[in-house]
């Protein structure tokens, strides 16, 4: 980032210094040279400079405001900023897998338990790509906080995670900003049921009733394409919850009613080894694959494998799965027994954690096992960084789900069908999941307004991207258009880059997330559908008593108030942090 | 798939636009000539027409692809642009705002901006002359050309998406209908330079050079391609420096038009 300008100013210090030689007359003194040298060594201080990448408006309107907020207040205390929009895959490719950025406004994809914290923030996650500490955060405090969160239960694991929360609050290695409220935009002239779930979980799309007798199809309507250009569910800047990815790929266990319940599971039994849970799993009978083939409980040995190493031992060091991977990392070993049952054992965790482990995707070894080659483009190899199954963008997708793939067009659309064979079909899950369309289709539109515009022409079902509350009104006032609107632990935040000076330092953190006015943010930039917090555990049983949201963030309150920024008492924060400002009224760093 | 509906009310509105102009400006007595020399007429740019078709057809390709490509070698000057010209748009916007404004703005940008881009075919095809009509089609090329290759080097997101809040996208926003076309057509990363700028300016200064034949299209052109300017940033979806690069294309694409390079004859 900045090597280009140390060398010209070490270039220029040398000519300067040569100039200085040559007045010099053979005559000097040593103690003349000794001051040369201490002035010639010392690099001059520079400004600082932060790029903030994010989404543009067309993709979400909201990130990209607090991006140009954190910015301006960068600007008035003397940093210099800019923004730079991102087509949303470009913008995570930066942040989770190339760690190109200094700061990002970004929504994480949300979460179930806290144990998401642990590869979000753990210091041996630092080197993997996905949500997997792209901040290069690193504290041994935290991290002996996130192991024992995930051995405990109850009261001892609620005090374990306030600890862990406030220790995150101060090194702030992410800002959280605010808890939007999902919005859809559905009509209901065909099909029911969209609050269910609201549109965010594939069990959300697999339960809606239908009003008419048998419409045949599911029209939706995104303005999301990345799922018309890469059906894979390994690939992390393509997926936020992969929840269409999620109707064709079953997992053991499906999250509803408030737990992880058995799906391609008839039931799974716990042990204990050693201290540590164990399970044994039985697969429900007759399970096949999308092309018809059998899915056994070897295919499910192998995909905890492979998600644990998707080169499958072939490179020296695992190349473990971008996505699912605090799941996958629960478990120590994976066994199939028989062809119908698996018996996995798991790391020092509670079996309240370690249940997480069933809801990811289970993958069919005979298209899979291929995919643990080394990724390469052409035939040019990428040095064992990745393998192929993270990068392919799986074209036709064999999944055992209860939707399987037609067609897809890039860039404008996806079709899925219903999979006569699944077992939702005859079961008693299947009256509040079975689907009642026969396909599916998810078409690209270019914007909230022609989503909308497309609605209310009634030449789709429902948006399955989020609307802007913006709309809310005009939604509203539709006859067959209505608004659905889900509370979300998917939270927008302002990540920092902490292996780039000066944002490595802590109370350079807290001074930049002290420039959010969250309040503010979300009465302006979210219309007030929206939450602001200082915890990522905010809207959660487990947020820490003391990190509440009071009328302002207790651990980094806003520098001002009412949405002004106090650039005096921000001038002083920094000087307390020990940056000094220029004459022209910018911070430098050494 | 949405665009289909979309595409045809603008193209039969474009149509009657061209029907009356071809009657006010070139008149009876050229239409009635020019059956008899058509053939010579094609046969004279015919190569022109051949390499535009093969360069839209390649432009088409490359959009398609583009956007990618972009996003490995592309240089994002979203940052940049902003930098410069800050709220310029955003102002500009609030000072003109008004609804009737919106209304004739965007009518312009996609209906005027089509009509003035296809009328100069038919109006140089009715001369005996067929000297415009080559230099207008070469000229397109260009703009064509040379701003794809633009938008391959360069990413840049319009106003509209930078800062939402102060710059409304006002003709997605008032008719999303044309965004649905206009998103087939284009990714919006592609603002730098302004396409609709470089080709309207280009067309008004070749319109400068038949003056003395078509005096009213002159007239017209102007008015539509200043029009067609100011949109792209009322609108929200271009950069004052956008246009200024457009304005700078349309100059060289129409230099280079005229010059000894393109005459093939």
């Amino acid at each position: 980032m900045v090597a280009g300008d140390r060398l010209d100013r070490i270039d220029g210090r040398r000519r300067r210094l040569l100039a200085g030689l040559a007045g010099v007359s053979t005559g000097a003194t040593a103690g003349c040279l000794q001051q040369f040298r201490s002035m010639a060594n010392r690099n001059s201080p520079r400004d600082v400079s932060l790029e903030v990448k994010t989404v543009p408006a067309d993709i979400d309107p909201r990130g990209i405001h607090i991006a140009r907020d954190v910015a301006d207040n960068l600007e008035a205390v003397g940093i210099g900023a800019t923004v730079t929009p991102m087509d949303e895959q470009e913008l995570l490719r930066d942040v989770l897998i190339n760690n190109d950025f200094d700061l990002y406004v970004a929504r994480h994809p949300g979460y179930d338990d806290p144990d998401f914290l642990r590869p979000l923030l753990h210091s041996d996650f630092v080197e993997e790509p996905g949500w997997q500490n792209p901040f290069g955060f690193t504290d041994l405090e935290v991290d002996d906080l996130l192991d024992a969160q995930r051995r405990s239960s109850g009261d001892r694991r609620r005090r374990q995670l306030s600890e862990l929360q406030r220790a995150v609050a101060r090194q702030q290695p992410f800002s959280v900003v605010a808890f939007p409220d999902d919005i859809w935009a559905v009509r209901t002239d065909r099909f029911v049921g969209w609050n269910r779930f609201g549109l965010r979980r594939a069990l959300g799309i697999l339960g809606l009733d239908a009003e008419t007798d048998d419409p045949d199809r599911l029209d939706l309507v995104t303005t999301d394409d990345r799922l018309t250009k890469n059906l894979n569910p390994l690939a992390s800047e393509f997926r936020n919850r992969g929840t269409f990815v999620g109707l064709l790929y079953d997992s053991l266990g499906r999250r509803y009613d408030g737990e992880v319940r058995p799906w391609l599971a008839a039931d799974w039994e716990w042990s204990s080894e050693g201290g540590r849970p164990a399970a044994r799993v039985d697969l429900r009978e007759d399970l096949t694959w999308h092309d018809g083939e059998p899915l056994t409980a070897d295919d499910v040995a192998f995909t905890y494998e492979l998600l644990a190493d998707t080169s499958l031992g072939r490179e020296e060091d695992p190349i473990p799965a971008p996505r699912f991977r605090g799941r996958v990392s629960l478990v120590e070993t994976v066994r199939a027994v028989g062809s119908r049952t698996v018996e996995f054992a798991f790391a020092d965790c509670d079996p309240e954690v370690a249940v997480r482990a069933f809801a990811v995707p289970v993958l069919p070894e005979a298209e899979w096992e291929s995919k643990a080659s080394e990724a390469n483009f052409a035939g040019i190899g990428l040095g064992g960084q990745t393998t192929e199954a993270v990068v392919w963008d799986n074209p036709n997708p064999v999944g055992s789900g209860p939707l399987q793939f037609e067609e897809r067009e890039p860039a404008d659309s996806v079709v899925f069908s219903r999979f006569d064979d699944h077992f939702l079909h005859g079961d008693e899950v299947a009256s509040r999941f079975g689907a009642t369309f026969e396909t599916l289709q998810l078409q690209v539109v270019p914007s909230n307004d022609a989503a909308i515009e497309v609605l209310t022409e009634a030449r789709a079902d429902a948006a399955a991207s989020t609307i802007m509350p913006k709309f809310v009104p005009e939604v509203a006032e539709s006859d067959d258009v209505e608004v659905v609107s889900k509370a979300s632990r998917s939270f927008y935040h302002l990540g920092f880059n902490v292996e780039r000076a000066p944002l490595g330092n802590p109370r350079f953190r807290q001074n930049v997330a002290r420039l959010l006015d969250k309040g503010t943010i979300v009465s302006e930039v979210f219309d007030d559908y929206a939450v602001p917090a200082a915890t990522p555990l905010a809207v959660t049983d487990w947020a820490a008593p003391d990190l509440e949201w009071d009328g302002e963030d207790p651990v980094v309150p806003f520098f001002g108030s009412g949405g002004d920024l106090d650039t005096d008492e921000a001038h002083a924060a920094f000087r307390d942090a020990g940056y000094r400002y220029a004459k022209d009224g910018s911070l430098r760093n050494r | 798939m949405f665009a289909f509906r979309v595409l045809g009310l603008v193209l039969a509105i474009v149509l009657s636009m061209l029907v009356v102009a071809t009657v006010a400006f070139v008149g009876r007595e050229r239409l009635v000539r020019t059956p008899g020399d058509a053939r010579r007429r094609i046969r004279a740019v015919l190569p022109y027409f051949v390499a535009l078709a093969v360069l839209l057809v390649l432009n088409s390709v490359i959009r398609d692809l583009g956007p990618e490509f972009s996003w490995i070698v592309g240089w994002n000057i979203t940052g940049g642009i902003h930098a410069i010209e800050g709220q310029f748009v955003a102002h500009l916007q609030s000072a003109l705002f008004h609804p009737a404004l919106t209304a004739y703005f965007s009518f312009i940008y996609v209906y005027g901006y089509t009509f003035l881009l296809l009328f100069p075919l038919v109006a140089y095809f009715a001369l005996a002359d067929t000297g415009p009509l080559r230099r207008t089609i070469v000229a397109y090329g260009l703009n064509y050309g040379l701003g794809v290759i633009c938008y391959i080097a360069f990413i840049a997101y319009g106003p509209r998406n930078l800062m939402p809040e102060l710059v409304d996208g006002l003709l997605f926003s008032t008719y999303p209908q044309y965004q649905l076309l206009t998103a087939e057509v284009n990714s919006n990363t592609n603002v730098f330079p302004s396409l609709h700028t470089s080709l309207s300016v280009t067309v008004a200064l070749l319109a400068a050079r038949t003056r003395d034949i078509y005096r009213g299209w002159w007239y017209v052109a102007t008015v539509i391609a200043t029009s067609v300017v100011i949109s792209t940033m009322y609108l929200g979806i271009h950069w004052g420096i956008d246009v200024v690069a457009g304005i700078l294309l349309a100059v060289a694409s129409v230099r280079l038009a005229e010059s000894s390079w393109f005459d093939w004859e």
